[in-house]
């Protein structure tokens, strides 16, 4: 039998184009050489430090070790350590799982926490709260890892130097006693939902009444409260009702992303996105690319100061269109704004029809970071559009306003303050620029910090004579209480003792009213007794068991909106002029205070895919105006940008994002730390080649420093130039996984309408054909004379008749969030490999998450660099979640020499790490190329320490973050290859789960979707199906019933146990950027 | 020419290959049995703290394996009991027994007793006493006759060959479930069978009706 070859189809010259970088649009040879490579050039190389005569000298000592030990060759004694008293519902070796919450500025997250022997492993979201349904975010996932961080605070401190417990207790009752009315006394708090936390602030106020309580969050709601204050009068808040609304405008408003939005905000949105029901249309007026933006149908790319002419503009269509006299009334009072080019005209006009012929049911979102009167403008909008009561309700707000961090500043200044409580918080790090924060602090005679970590403002306090930093404890690790998103009152109940003797901050509160030190649990049950009316064993268990006090949600109140104070308010907006810098919450490090979390640092942005830094993110024609350049080689070369606004000047390396607006930077705020912080302070960096220079030590670049307490979230008329000279190298990924450029395949999209017609339009592949796909000399061929795709490898048996795994990905309502990743990196103990190894393509994450931008290829008159190119500026987005596809013909398995990957019998391809040789063959030949290699001990190495020799170079981490790992997964050594394993612990364990309870009879099979795997179980959309398709009535099997289901290179018959079921959008046929063709995805002429 | 060398050196180097090849050979099989877990474990038995003896207690006094193991049928882990499991008796028989000191001052400080392991799985396997226990696998079988020893010793090898034996014939070892503890126990002999038959003809049909199916191709049954 003759090599049989099988080819991929060609790329059209017309129709979308489907990239994920600069690079491969311009098809450079730097990408061409990277796609074609299994890894990078020298990435399979170790750049050893050491020079040849110390390798020597390391061999030598070696040996001579190896001695020694060889003739200590004895069994260890082993011990067996039982409790010796019995601990109750402790099994040795199973997991105990226990609701909690975590504290979350924008409301607590309802969690469920797996703990194996007292120490927690894994976070999930509670599948009893409404809010939750068992998801989760990045960060509750992320959390773990804060709670084992030995850079945690771990001491006392008086001036800077260590001190016992007793020392500061002392001081502070010292305090209570003179505090007497509280005058002189100011507290500074992060935004703390607790009700407890509130309980003892209000008694403390009582006790003390001339005490100044300030709350600041760099991220918080500030406009926000203003804005619904005036629209709605005191104490209430407009909260969008997302399930109702069939078309949606969102102006700046990131509501499918971890910041602005809510779990069961996004999950309310998704549930309308699948073309099986009727689909919501979503509109998306920004400035750079979002997830929000992702799943647009139809996005408008404007500068962030624009966004309220935007708004003006489709207020006037509005206004004229439905004869509302007071949004009328509102818009007179809003100043004029600069028009806008046609099209983009044209774009607010049809989206405006769009939304009054859907009058009642639709929506308009703002996002927070916009100023007050725009966000009070779009109210308006929202009354005259019939959405009050609809798809916008009222709530009460739960907290008073207090001060701000503006007014303690000023009694900084004034002397009044002369003992300063910072609970939480690092507002040395994040305060606005101009308050010079971190240099009042030192005029304050008596500091009482509290914090998690010695951050910026506990390393100001070292040098203050009666400075203290007290250690918090985690939240894994402390009794509390919170209140989620919907208001409803949450339990946050300790997993572990606090690891290095931290208080909790209601503890803190609690000493100054009663001069000890209490248990937090008699605090929160305290005020659960106030809260419930009473309080009783079974009430307080239930409350702890399902995590929340059902019925505590905040009910929906009606909205009447006030049009004159909403004109006053609106009568505030000034237009933006000239460059505009954009100060953005990262999706990652939120506002810095995840810093120090390897996890979170080493994920890919969801838009940009960088990892480790933040960058200025430019559109590719402001780029151009500015003469910025990048490349790819390993790791991005970019130029240097030189911003000057606000009075200071950041030098920050800027990277080109499609899609962003033009004469906009957004730059991602919480980086540039230089806390004593290993992962994200100032050593937190390592590259051993270059990179640099003398610039840069630390992770990114703090974006704070530019930012005032006038322009908090948008400055305008900034000064941009271009640093000539040195290149800075960012870790992007990119382009790694790159699949050749197969995006027509990989990705298959189509319009509602289309799909109406032709439901099963992802299924057909003769379009593949028809541009040379496949076996051309396959001897099976369909009626047509297709070839039936075959495999060149064998297929396995597949023994088990209970049981075949599959999964099913819904790319409708993927937004692309990356959850998936950190829960999978928490449940299967993936190593964090640090910002250089990224850079060499060696990250370690077992599904990645791509990103396609897609363009017209029939608009090329866009240009970059001389060459005719697609539309870089204006694409659209499309996410696609890449595990392991378990192709039941693998082609890695077949080229193992050592059969370490081979098939199990329920459709698994498994790895057995330990008959692992790391020839990597199979990393070379899987087609998805979704395996990773362990190139150094990444589990047992600190980032720096990966290049030496092993016996004289000091190993290890530390013992708490082998405390984090999941014992029911096998920690990785080097020279090993990884990739998903569908979750396989979690499979043996539902399959040994019904043995057990099978016993004598044959019902072995796992009853229906028992049990998820990592990444299903944290999706916030439910993109994400897996089961088991041997049984009908699983969700996965139904989903892979449904015609949209397709597999990836079907065509090379492998047979992949993941299917994908297409995207559809909703676009609006009116709208100028509607795309032309019906089926989106691969522009099929027999289809359009 | 004067021959440097001998006539009788012709024979030198093949003496000397047959010597390296017997050394060779010899260091191989040496290896080979020496570092089997055959030889490495079968047989330890090291001294525990307290000299507990299986025997009086599973032989003589006929306790069950899950008075004290109470976990085997729920957990991965068959767990050594606590010292309050052991002092619910011993709080008023043999009280004052001097080899009992450890167990009384471990109840009294809450320190517990430091048992020394016999058996382990290697880091990379992974056993699950729960699944093998509920479907019928005794603990004779992986353990021997621990109702008759007086210091536990490690009486099978626990090498990957000898998990696999029995994974591929479950019907060697499967029993009914009440037999399970019963570590005495043999296939009741039909007729003129000998024993291995009675218990081949039992297994046969506890498999067939019991649908077992254990992990033999499927690596990830064991590692992962």
């Amino acid at each position: 039998m003759s090599k049989r070859i099988l080819n991929h189809p060609t790329e059209k010259e017309t129709g979308p184009k489907y990239w994920r970088s600069l690079g491969q649009v311009a098809d450079t040879p730097e990408f061409k050489s990277w796609v074609a490579r299994e890894f990078p050039e020298g990435a399979s190389e170790i750049n050893l430090e050491t020079s040849r005569r110390s390798f020597m000298k390391y061999m030598a000592a070696s040996a001579a070790l190896a001695g020694l030990s060889l003739s200590s060759c004895r069994r260890e004694e082993k011990n067996l350590v039982p409790f010796s008293r019995g601990v109750e519902w402790s099994v040795p070796g199973k997991a105990i799982f226990y609701a909690t919450s975590r504290p979350h500025r924008r409301g607590a997250q309802p969690l469920v926490v797996a703990t194996y022997d007292g120490r927690p492993t894994k976070v999930e979201g509670n599948p009893f709260h409404p809010s939750s349904k068992g998801a989760t975010d990045i960060h509750s996932q992320a959390s773990l890892l804060d709670l084992y961080d030995p850079d945690r605070s771990r001491h006392f401190r008086h001036a800077g130097n260590v001190v016992e417990e007793k020392d500061f207790t002392a001081a502070l009752e010292a305090l209570v006693k003179d505090a007497s009315d509280g005058s002189g006394i100011a507290f500074l708090t992060e935004h703390f939902t607790s009700p407890t936390f509130r309980r003892l602030r209000d008694d403390l106020a009582k006790k003390m009444p001339k005490a100044l309580w300030a709350e600041y969050e760099p991220l918080g709601g500030e406009e926000a409260r203003l804005a619904n204050e005036a629209a709605f009068g005191k104490g209430l808040r407009a909260i969008p009702n997302i399930a109702k609304a069939d078309a949606i405008l969102a102006l700046d408003c990131d509501f499918l992303g971890f910041d602005e939005g809510t779990l069961e905000g996004i999950r309310s949105f998704s549930q309308r996105r699948s073309p099986e029901q009727a689909m919501n249309r979503l509109y998306v007026v920004e400035n750079r690319y979002t997830v929000t933006g992702g799943m647009a149908d139809h996005r408008l790319r404007v500068q962030a100061g624009k966004v309220g002419a935007v708004a003006r503009q489709f207020a006037e269509i509005i206004a004229s269109k439905t004869g509302d006299e007071s949004l009328k009334s509102v818009i007179a009072k809003f100043p004029q704004t600069p028009a806008f080019s046609a099209e983009q005209g044209k774009w607010i006009a049809e989206s405006a029809e769009d939304l009054i012929a859907k009058k009642g049911a639709v929506l308009v979102l703002v996002g927070y970071r916009q100023p007050p009167a725009v966000q009070a403008l779009v109210h308006s909008i929202n009354a005259a559009l019939g959405a009050l009561g609809a798809t916008v309700v009222g709530r009460k707000t739960s907290s008073k306003p207090g001060a701000t961090i503006a007014d303690v500043s000023k009694g900084i200044a004034a002397g009044s303050v002369k003992t300063l409580f910072i609970l939480g918080g690092n507002p040395a790090f994040n305060a606005p620029a101009d308050l010079k924060f971190a240099e009042q602090l030192a005029n304050v005679k008596t500091v009482i910090r509290h914090g998690l970590y010695e951050d910026e403002t506990s390393l100001v306090l070292r040098g203050g004579k009666q400075s203290w930093h007290v250690p918090a404890a985690h939240y894994l690790e402390a009794w509390g209480d919170g209140r989620a998103s919907d208001n409803s009152i949450l339990s946050q109940q300790p997993m572990i003792l606090p690891l290095y003797g931290g208080w909790s901050e209601i503890q803190l509160l609690d000493f100054l009213l009663t001069g000890k030190k209490s248990e937090g649990l008699d605090l929160v049950q305290e005020t659960f007794k106030q809260i419930a009316r009473g309080i009783d064993t079974e009430s307080w268990a239930k409350f702890l068991h399902d995590g929340f006090l059902a019925g505590s949600q905040a009910k929906a109140e009606a909205l009447a909106l006030s049009a004159a104070s909403v004109a006053d308010l609106a009568a505030t907006f000034k237009s933006s002029e000239g460059f505009e810098i954009v100060f953005a919450p990262c999706a990652k490090v939120d506002d810095g205070r995840n810093a120090n979390n390897g996890w979170l640092q080493e994920l890919p942005d969801p838009i940009t895919k960088l990892t480790w830094d933040n960058a200025a993110l430019v559109s590719p024609a402001t780029a151009e105006k500015l003469g910025l350049t990048q490349d790819q080689k390993n790791g991005l070369f970019v130029s240097w940008l030189r911003i000057e606004a606000n009075g200071d000047v950041l030098e920050i390396p800027a990277m080109v994002a499609p899609g962003h607006a033009d004469d906009s930077i957004t730059i991602a705020l919480g980086y540039g730390r230089t806390f004593e912080g290993r992962v994200g302070g100032r050593e937190g960096n390592y590259m051993s080649h270059g990179g640099w220079g003398a610039k840069k030590s630390g992770v990114g670049f703090n974006a704070y420093k530019l930012r005032t307490l006038a322009a908090h979230y948008i400055a305008s008329g900034a000064k941009v130039s271009k640093v000539p000279g040195e290149k800075y190298i960012l870790a992007i990924t990119q382009e790694h996984g790159a699949l050749e450029g197969r995006g027509a395949d990989v990705i298959r999209e189509a319009t509602s309408e289309t799909h109406k017609h032709e439901p099963g339009f992802a299924k057909d592949q003769h379009w593949l054909h028809e541009r040379g796909a496949m076996d051309a000399e396959a001897e099976k061929r369909d009626k047509k004379g297709y070839p039936i795709p075959q495999s060149a490898y064998s297929h396995p048996e597949l023994k088990d008749k209970n049981h075949q795994w599959g999964m099913a990905v819904d790319l409708s309502i993927c937004t692309g969030c990356s959850a998936c990743m950190i829960a999978c990196q928490s449940e299967n103990n993936i190593p964090v490999v640090g910002k250089e190894q990224v850079a060499e393509g060696r990250e370690m994450h077992w599904i990645r998450m791509d990103r396609y931008f897609v363009s017209n290829m029939n608009d090329r008159e866009e240009k970059i660099g001389g060459t005719h190119l697609a539309n870089v500026n204006e694409p659209r987005m499309v996410m696609q979640p890449m595990p392991c596809q378990h192709c039941e013909n693998a082609p890695c398995e077949t080229v193992c020499p050592v059969n370490a990957t081979v098939h199990s019998d329920d459709g698994l391809n498994v790895m057995a790490y330990n008959r692992c040789i790391g020839t990597r063959y199979c990393a070379n030949n899987c087609p998805f190329k979704v395996r990773r290699f362990n190139f150094f001990d990444f589990n047992e190495r600190q980032k720096d320490k990966y290049f030496r020799w092993n016996l004289i170079n000091e190993k290890g981490m530390a013992d708490t973050l082998k405390m984090s790992k999941n014992p029911n997964v096998t920690v990785r050594m080097r020279g090993v290859m990884e990739k998903c394993t569908f979750c396989v612990q979690r499979i043996q364990e539902a399959k040994i789960a019904a043995k057990v309870k099978a016993k004598d009879t044959d019902k072995v099979q796992v009853p229906t979707d028992s049990f998820q795997s990592a990444c299903q179980q944290a999706c916030p959309t439910g993109a994400i199906v897996f089961g088991n398709t041997k049984d009908p009535n699983s969700a996965v099997s139904k989903t892979k019933d449904n015609p949209r289901d397709y597999r990836l290179f079907d065509y090379i018959g492998v047979n992949a146990r993941v299917s994908y079921l297409a995207r559809v959008m909703n676009p609006n046929p009116k709208m100028p950027d509607a795309p032309k063709d019906a089926i989106m995805g691969h522009s099929n002429g027999g289809h359009a | 020419m004067p021959q440097i060398f001998p006539r009788g050196s012709n024979l030198v180097p093949l003496k000397i290959a047959i010597v390296l090849g017997a050394l060779a050979t010899g260091a191989f099989g040496a290896f080979w049995y020496y570092w089997t877990p055959k030889y490495t474990r079968v047989g330890y038995q090291p001294e525990q703290p307290i000299p507990f003896s299986h025997k009086i207690h599973a032989g003589q006094l006929q306790m069950d394996c899950r008075y004290c193991h109470s976990f085997v049928e729920t957990a991965a882990h068959s767990n050594i009991p606590t010292a309050q499991v052991c002092m619910s008796c011993h709080s008023q028989i043999q009280k004052d027994n001097p080899k009992l000191a450890p167990l009384r001052e471990a109840w009294e400080t809450g320190k517990p007793v430091k048992w020394v392991q016999v058996h382990k799985t290697p880091d990379h396997a992974y056993f699950n006493h729960s699944v093998h226990v509920n479907r019928g696998v005794s603990c004779v079988s992986c353990h021997g006759r621990v109702d008759q020893m007086d210091v536990v010793y490690h009486a099978e090898s626990h090498a990957m060959k000898f998990c696999l034996d029995c994974h591929r014939a479950p019907e060697s070892g499967l029993r009914p479930l009440d037999e399970v503890t019963n570590l005495a126990w043999t296939a009741p002999i039909k007729g003129k069978e000998s024993a291995k038959q009675a218990q081949l003809d039992l297994g046969n049909e506890l498999k067939k009706q019991r649908d077992v199916n254990p992990p033999v191709n499927n690596c990830a049954g064991c590692h992962r």
